[in-house]
């Protein structure tokens, strides 16, 4: 956890948005996440890697509490957004969610029209006063996905007729509708192919420009592409957590090295 | 890789490798089973069609004659002064004469008609009540005490024939058949013979038995289905009306709401053994609950209803339960993910997504409790003589009646032949609604399907 104090000296407190110190995530009896600090910073992408298995989503679910809806999680320690603590019982995670988006795995559209996907977001949360505020939201949003061009023609068509990749963006755009200012992004390009993951990974670096964007990927690649922070966590302990520079051409832990020169994986 | 393909063309040739081209004993093997196996499923489903066949058949073949009723076209003189003694067209005070008074009115007429004819008989003109049917009887004073202004004259009446004659013409009674009865002569048939030719005596399609009402032991010729549908129907009411909503809720609560523990995992294996409890068990504790505990009446279609509800509860809450749990987790979690709270993800994603696996549970439901006889046997819906139409909604809920497989199960059990065809012709309504009932679950099935 030494990189960790390392990385927190290189930058101003103001610039931390999420904060987690001493996290363990317990699914039953498997520990998923063990004693986990880690500090990621605003208006940055942090990836998330390491061997599948190691707890990335577990703890990328903490910090929107996804994980409540699992029976089994048992989530402690301190997870901060802007010093709030978002496990206090005072919050409502529903809220929360609304501030941390989330972006799944597997494109997972609303089976309803691309313009609703994006639209259920702003409504349930009353961000739009009438209709012409909530078809401005839907443009912004669908413009944000770099999707718009593609669907402005076709907005109530089912969006789930859509290209995986186009599916992708379209989930992308229903994230950030509700107006977040963290975007969580669990493996978005693993059912995509090259050309879409490219599409896709250039609008996260895009998006850079105004969240804080937590990626989880698998591939060493796309991590060393569109972030500039890199955590890599092992059997549910944060090894390393530093500039992807560093990370990638300077490893301090013997673990990294080895995982990302292919040896463990 | 590249002699792989020259195979079909030197697989003779190459009697060191194997041939493809020439089937080996095991794929010979294997290919046989695989045939025979395939052969006892078309035998299985074969035999299936075969016995659906027969059944519908049979159930047509006995059941088709119900719907037709034969009538005899009878010219009446209305006497003034056997119907309106009193002679002031006052239906109330000629409501005192009874059918004691019609009666001879009618067999007059009979007589009449036959003698008009010139039909030869031996059958005194008395005994002419032998070919129709006691409700015609009250047929005609009906119609008078409703037209006062026809008194007097002779007025041409359809009035139903006897259940003999009607048999009589659908062949169910013979000339053999009727030596033995005392109900009837052979004379009476000559005659029947003779006005049938004329034109008289007509079968015809009967509407009274799809809408009229249960009529007594003796009068098969005059029951109909009408009464037990609407009460069918009132039951129905109740079923939909506590069971959609109980059993929905209970399975949103279960499937997206209840922590799994212990507590939640006995629910739910005793809602699936309720599934298969016996539908008279709930009959007899509907009859302790609703009718001794709680004191509600008899017989109504509300206790009806509310012993169905206990046996169609479980029923959709599996089916309900099941198209909950085969809508995939992605939505669940994608409507969490904006923010929706648990209770909008499952009203605003979930829920329609299952909701044609719910509709197709009630409406299979629904058909299950329509046919149910078991349950209506211990709250006294069957024996019950549904001669009343209900005149209103609450006395539709409330008065005694009778349901349709009740009804046909009491009429199975009646002695006359008559009613057997009746029984039949039951059958055949109950399953032109079990049919409708599949087939709207279908529609429905097909107007909310939607792919994700
Ligand atoms: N819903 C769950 N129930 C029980 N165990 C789980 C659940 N989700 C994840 N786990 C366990 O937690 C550990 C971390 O999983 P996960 O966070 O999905 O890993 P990663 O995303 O890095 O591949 C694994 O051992 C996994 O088996
Ligand atoms: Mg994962």
């Amino acid at each position: 956890m030494y990189d960790n104090r390392a990385s927190e000296s290189a930058v101003t407190a103001d610039d931390i948005k999420i904060e987690a110190k001493g996290v363990n995530v317990h699914y039953g009896t498997t520990h998923a996440i063990k004693d986990v600090d880690v500090s990621i910073l605003d208006k940055t992408v942090t990836a998330f890697i390491g061997p599948s298995g190691c707890g990335k989503s577990t703890f990328l679910r903490c910090i929107n509490r996804m994980n409540d809806t699992i029976d089994v999680a048992r989530v402690t320690g301190d997870i901060r957004i802007d010093g709030e603590d978002i496990n206090d019982a005072r919050v409502d995670p529903v809220q929360l969610r609304a501030k941390v988006g989330m972006v799944f795995q597997k494109p997972n559209p609303f089976p309803k029209s691309i313009y609703d996907n994006v639209a259920y977001g702003p409504k349930i949360h009353g961000l739009a006063k009438n209709k012409g505020d909530l078809d401005d939201i839907v443009e912004r949003a669908l413009r944000r996905g770099a999707i718009w061009d593609e669907v402005k023609d076709r907005l109530h068509a089912p969006g789930t007729g859509l290209s995986g990749g186009q599916q992708q963006r379209l989930c992308i755009a229903r994230a950030v509708a509700t107006e977040p200012e963290v975007l969580l992004m669990d493996e978005p390009c693993s059912a995509l192919d090259p050309i879409a993951t490219g599409q896709v990974e250039e609008l996260i670096d895009e998006l850079r420009r105004d969240y804080s964007v937590v990626i989880v990927t698998h591939s060493m690649q796309q991590a060393a592409r569109v972030s500039q922070k890199t955590a890599f966590f092992h059997l549910g302990n944060l090894i390393e957590y530093g500039d992807t520079d560093e990370i990638f051409t300077n490893p301090k832990d013997p673990k990294t090295e080895s995982y990302i020169t292919g040896r463990i994986g | 890789m590249t002699d792989a393909t020259q195979i079909p063309s030197s697989g003779a040739a190459r009697p060191a490798g194997k041939s493809i081209i020439t089937t080996d004993d095991r794929t010979k093997k294997r290919n046989a089973a695989e045939k025979r196996f395939r052969m006892y499923g078309i035998a299985a489903i074969l035999a299936g069609i075969a016995c659906l066949v027969v059944l519908l058949g049979s159930i047509l073949m006995n059941g088709a004659s119900a719907f037709q009723q034969t009538f005899i076209q009878v010219p009446v003189y209305l006497n003034p002064e056997a119907v309106d003694p009193n002679g002031n067209r006052d239906p109330e005070e000629m409501g005192s004469a009874t059918t004691f008074t019609y009666k001879p009115i009618v067999v007059d007429a009979m007589a009449a008609l036959v003698e008009e004819r010139g039909i030869e008989t031996e059958i005194d003109p008395g005994d002419m009540d032998a070919l129709f049917s006691a409700a015609a009887v009250a047929q005609v004073r009906d119609r008078v005490l409703a037209n006062p202004e026809l008194v007097g004259e002779t007025v041409t009446f359809n009035i139903l024939a006897s259940s003999r004659v009607d048999g009589y013409l659908k062949e169910r009674v013979s000339r053999d058949s009727v030596a033995r009865d005392s109900n009837i002569d052979a004379g009476h048939l000559d005659i029947v013979d003779e006005l049938r030719a004329e034109g008289d005596v007509v079968k015809r399609f009967n509407w009274d038995f799809i809408f009229g009402a249960d009529a007594s032991e003796s009068r098969p010729e005059q029951a109909g289905m009408g009464v037990a549908m609407l009460g069918s129907f009132f039951m129905m009411l109740v079923v939909l009306g506590l069971s959609l909503p109980i059993g929905v809720a209970a399975s949103i609560y279960l499937e997206e709401f209840a922590p799994q523990n212990r507590l939640t995992d006995i629910i739910e294996v005793n809602i699936s053994n309720l599934a298969a409890v016996p539908s008279i068990v709930f009959g007899i504790l509907g009859l302790a609950v609703f009718i001794q505990f709680m004191e509600f009446p008899q017989s109504a279609p509300l206790v009806g209803g509310l012993v169905l509800t206990l046996m169609t509860l479980p029923t959709i809450i599996i089916s309900t339960r099941a198209a909950l749990k085969s809508v995939p987790p992605s939505i669940r979690d994608a409507a969490l993910g904006v923010g929706a709270s648990k209770m909008q993800s499952v009203f605003h994603h979930v829920l329609p997504l299952a909701m044609p696996g719910i509709l197709t549970g009630t409406i299979i439901g629904l058909a299950q409790a329509l046919g149910e006889t078991a349950p209506l046997l211990l709250i006294g819906m069957v024996g019950y003589i549904a001669t009343n139409y209900p005149d209103g909604v609450a006395s539709g809920f409330l008065d005694p009646n009778s349901a349709m497989p009740a009804q046909i199960y009491e009429w199975a059990k009646r002695a006359d032949p008559a009613y057997y065809e009746r029984a039949w012709g039951g059958i055949i309504i109950l399953l032109v609604f079990l049919f409708a009932m599949n087939a709207i679950a279908i529609l429905l099935r097909r107007k909310f399907e939607r792919r994700w």
